[in-house]
């Protein structure tokens, strides 16, 4: 197997992780506002090793680079803390699929600033996107009928 | 504990439109011709700002960490990061993107899916079937381009 193939095999194993242990956090009743603050925590640790031990560079960048940066960072914890609290009412098989979905933003973000193309494979597959939100909302719903409660 | 449908679809929108922001920063930095120079820097300065988000729910929620959160939340930084890191090299080693995005995402999505059912005895519905198989479509569909 080539090494490109074991980096992206990797990669695969890595995030397929990190959706379970969304999971396991919520069984072991851990709270969204401390898992998100120790996962922001560590991964700043882990990246501030890298920059310093890696490839020379440093922190200094220009103005701009921190600026697009923090904004940005902030909104990818927002992200964490909402789906870890969402986790609770709801299915990680499902759950990871809704916040996986979101790669369409960057996608529609892209074709209207900057104007890229879009093709008929793209713009059907941003199409299906709401649809499958909407069902894996239709499914909660009828879940919470089959309980009888809205509770289970 | 309570689960409603109306506060899980609130919350995974949410996550969706604040998950789907995050990446795109990148995509600014790359426009202005600056992603190849500072793309660790930036990964610093981007969890960075999250670093500071956190702290400041964190300190607002007056909570403290337990200790099984704490080696929870390591672990799921470092698989956070190790995604990441994994990915950029698979495609700095040749692989093309449209191979490696639909495989990391599209696996990861059947993995994890796998194990909320099997491991965790999740039910999903028809509907939920459905929704993940043209979730999965979709994603494989943008990551093909």
């Amino acid at each position: 197997m080539a090494t490109g193939q074991i980096y992206m095999l990797l990669g695969l194993l890595s995030f397929s992780m990190l959706g379970v242990l969304h999971k396991v956090a919520d069984v072991q009743h851990s709270r969204p506002t401390t898992i998100n603050g120790l996962l922001a925590s560590s991964s700043l640790l882990f990246v501030f090793a890298f920059v310093m031990l890696g490839p020379p560079g440093g922190l200094a960048v220009p103005g701009s680079v921190a600026g697009v940066a923090i904004p940005f960072g902030v909104s990818a914890s927002i992200a964490i803390l909402a789906f870890q609290a969402g986790v609770k009412h709801g299915n990680i098989a499902t759950s990871w699929l809704a916040i996986n979905l979101s790669a369409g933003i960057p996608t529609v973000a892209s074709i209207l600033i900057y104007d890229e193309p879009v093709g008929t494979g793209k713009a059907l597959a941003l199409a299906l996107i709401p649809i499958s939100m909407f069902l894996l909302w239709k499914d909660k719903k009828a879940q919470e009928s089959a309980s009888g409660t809205g509770a289970s | 504990m309570t689960r409603d449908a109306n506060v899980w679809l609130r919350l995974m929108l949410i996550a969706f439109v604040a998950n789907g922001i995050g990446p795109f920063g990148l995509k600014i930095l790359s426009e202005r011709g600056l992603a190849s120079q500072y793309q660790a820097q930036y990964l610093l300065y981007w969890y960075l700002g999250g670093f500071m988000f956190a702290m400041a729910a964190l300190w607002r929620s007056g909570l403290r960490p337990y200790r099984r959160e704490v080696g929870l939340g390591a672990l799921m930084g470092g698989c956070s990061l190790l995604g990441q890191s994994f990915t950029g090299l698979a495609l700095s080693h040749g692989m093309p993107g449209h191979v490696v995005f639909p495989i990391t995402t599209g696996g990861s999505l059947f993995l994890v899916a796998a194990a909320g059912l099997l491991l965790f005895k999740e039910k999903v519905g028809a509907y939920g079937m459905a929704g993940m198989i043209l979730g999965i479509a979709a994603l494989v569909g943008l990551s093909l381009g």
